[in-house]
């Protein structure tokens, strides 16, 4: 007999069996959605509607609808490009890197935290897209001879090594997604009554028979998938920084940058995540699923890395100082106090003061006020890019051309309506697919063997005087028979 | 195979068709295979399955997408058109790292992934041959083999159930 003690508690709780497991997270598939979720993909709807006429606007008017200049030539839109493909690395966070490491409370999240990197990734793509001006050559920077209108790229710019990132990040996690829903589909699949979805669940499922030959490949892919998916996250990020960081512009020309961008990728990525999370939680409740302690998990990830973006606005003060460039100096000193100050201080205090209240257990355990916290993570990132771009930019080398940038209603029509398209594949998600994976959460649930093991042994320690210390030690509940 | 005929145990714990499995194995039986809602870690190994080759696959394909990508941008950058940016030289080995390692994650992904389709026959749109319908959902399944005038079915079918087998039936399957 082997003793295991609890470092945390049970990863899902309510006692479920596999089949509970199968029936509750097929439920939003098979029944009719809910009125919250109505209400919902009908809001996302509307918001979405606006996105499609601003970006139609723009693309019609061109970027003369927006607020840029000669000076601030990036503002808005690189701004939310940067905010949204930030927000999709919790996504294969959670699911390659916390894989690599074991840590199991992820199964309850990855699904939806990988579905959202994908969907986050459409809303960055979306920008980079429009704020080509002109999307109809939006195939110029892919390397194609000469002939075909533009030159052959240019190598040695972080803009193409972008395109790269970016579309293979998209790639790679729409993979990773789907061949970890091809269990859960099957299972959504044999358990289809109507014509339609035998038919959808079935095509997609694409023949999976649960035997162990496959099951023992799909492992090895999966293992392969996050290994090779970790440095990807890494670098896809690394490289967005490298837009900025390659430049000549004192604010962006620090080799910091790349850390310094992951880290806020996975901040603001978890932000959303939470935020997303506890809606989902509530709506589909899910709350034996995603209990508590998931929050906590995410809350602690959220704190350090908050902190070490904090960590890094300092020392991007620290090393502007110790330079000695008058330049750099300038460009920080007038970013805490020139006339984007404010915009400086909402970044400071959303992202580096506010998640200091997760040292506390309260706020790590309290979904409403992780709920507000998460939302505040979610504007201090978006501030954080507005900062880094627009205040290195406005004071330019000149002061000739020093200007300011205010962007128009049809930019903010823009930012607003990305969230409805975020939101309105992320419903539609919830409503179609399995949005917990239940393959890999069937594997932690404990079985009735388990159970039956766990309370004789139980029961053995309890009626043992001799070792009365050890059953309180561990809260009785996690005795493994093996 | 020389038989289509196998004897079903259907099981409601993974840890019984753990130890129905390993005792069949030892016992002599063959086992075809096991039916499981998720994998069942260590199953694999009591059944004698090999370790996947895929891993050699994944290799292959990351060497390929490198090897690509290097030739695309030296080939674009130096041998086919040189464009002279700010006096940078024209083959730059550090710049093409980034897209050299993406490219090499895109084939490996793409190609590890078209490659366990493949070795496992998944086709979008099959039909599935699926052993019992509830091995997608709670059961666990685990076939053996009838080879005529060796198996024993009575033994057999004991056996399953001393395991703690809660159905136990015959199969044929149609080649």
């Amino acid at each position: 007999m082997s003793y295991e003690s609890p470092i945390r508690d049970v990863l899902i709780t309510g006692g479920k069996t596999y089949s509970d497991i199968t029936k509750e997270i097929t439920r939003p598939i098979e029944n009719k959605p809910s009125k919250a979720w109505w209400i919902g993909f009908g809001l996302s709807s509307i918001v979405l509607a606006i996105w499609l006429f601003a970006t139609t606007y723009t693309v019609v008017v061109g970027i003369g609808a927006w607020g840029l200049n000669k000076t601030v030539g990036w503002a808005f839109d690189i701004t939310n490009f940067v905010f949204w493909v930030g927000i999709g690395h919790a996504g294969t966070l959670i699911s390659a890197v916390l894989l690599l490491f074991r840590q199991k409370w992820r199964m309850s999240i990855n699904r939806s935290a990988e579905a959202m990197t994908i969907f986050a990734v459409i809303c960055a793509a979306s920008f980079i897209v429009s704020h080509m001006g002109r999307p109809w050559v939006a195939y110029w920077p892919i390397p194609l001879p000469n002939a075909f209108g533009s030159l052959w790229v240019n190598f040695n710019s972080p803009l193409v090594w972008d395109v790269f990132a970016i579309s293979t990040y998209f790639s790679v996690s729409l993979v990773f997604w789907y061949v970890g829903l091809i269990p859960d589909i099957a299972t959504v699949r044999d358990r289809a009554v109507t014509k339609a979805r035998k038919f959808w669940y079935g095509f997609f499922a694409m023949g999976w028979n649960g035997s162990t030959r496959v099951w023992h490949r799909y492992e090895v892919i999966s293992l392969i998938l996050a290994a090779i998916s970790t440095p990807l996250v890494l670098s896809v990020h690394s490289i967005v920084s490298m837009d900025f960081a390659t430049s000549l512009v004192p604010g962006w020309h620090t080799t910091i940058f790349p850390p310094y961008f992951v880290a806020g990728a996975i901040f603001s990525g978890f932000g959303m995540v939470l935020t997303l999370l506890i809606v989902a939680r509530e709506v589909l409740n899910y709350k034996d699923y995603i209990t508590t302690e998931h929050l906590d998990a995410m809350c602690r990830v959220v704190m350090l890395t908050g902190t070490l973006v904090g960590l890094a606005y300092i020392t991007e003060f620290f090393v502007a100082a110790y330079s000695g460039v008058e330049y750099e100096q300038y460009a920080f000193i007038n970013r805490a106090t020139g006339p984007y100050w404010w915009s400086y201080w909402i970044m400071m205090g959303c992202n580096l003061l506010a998640p200091q209240v997760f040292w506390s257990r309260w706020a790590r355990t309290t979904p409403w006020f992780i709920f507000i916290m998460s939302i505040i993570v979610n504007i201090g990132m978006w501030f954080e890019r507005f900062v880094i771009i627009v205040t290195s930019l406005h004071r330019d080398f000149l002061p000739s051309s020093w200007t300011m940038y205010a962007p128009t209603i049809v930019e903010f029509a823009i930012l607003i309506g990305s969230f409805g398209l975020f939101f309105f594949f992320f419903f539609l998600f919830m409503k179609f697919l399995p949005s917990i994976n239940m393959a890999e959460l069937k594997s932690i649930v404990k079985t009735k063997h388990d159970l039956e093991l766990e309370k004789h042994y139980t029961e053995l320690l309890n009626n043992n005087h001799k070792m009365p210390n050890i059953t309180h030690e561990t809260k009785g509940d996690s005795v493994h028979g093996h | 195979m020389d038989t289509n005929k196998v004897i079903l145990g259907i099981y409601e714990d993974p840890d019984h068709i753990y130890d129905a499995t390993k005792k069949l194995v030892h016992d002599g039986y063959r086992v075809r295979d096991v039916y499981s809602p998720f994998a069942i870690h260590g199953i694999d190994r009591v059944m004698g399955i090999k370790r996947s080759r895929l891993t050699v696959a994944a290799f292959i394909f990351a060497m390929t997408g490198i090897t690509l990508a290097l030739t695309l941008q030296s080939y674009v950058s130096f041998f086919d058109w040189q464009i002279n940016i700010g006096g940078k030289p024209f083959l730059h080995i550090p710049t093409y790292i980034p897209i050299t390692f993406e490219l090499s994650i895109l084939c490996t992904a793409f190609g590890m992934v078209a490659c366990f389709f493949y070795v496992n026959r998944l086709v979008w749109g099959k039909n599935a041959d699926i052993i019992d319908i509830r091995v997608t959902d709670d059961l666990f399944v685990v076939a053996v083999d009838v080879i005529p005038n060796k198996t024993n079915i009575a033994e057999l079918s004991e056996l399953l159930k001393s395991k703690g087998a809660i159905e136990i039936r015959e199969k044929e399957f149609e080649d």
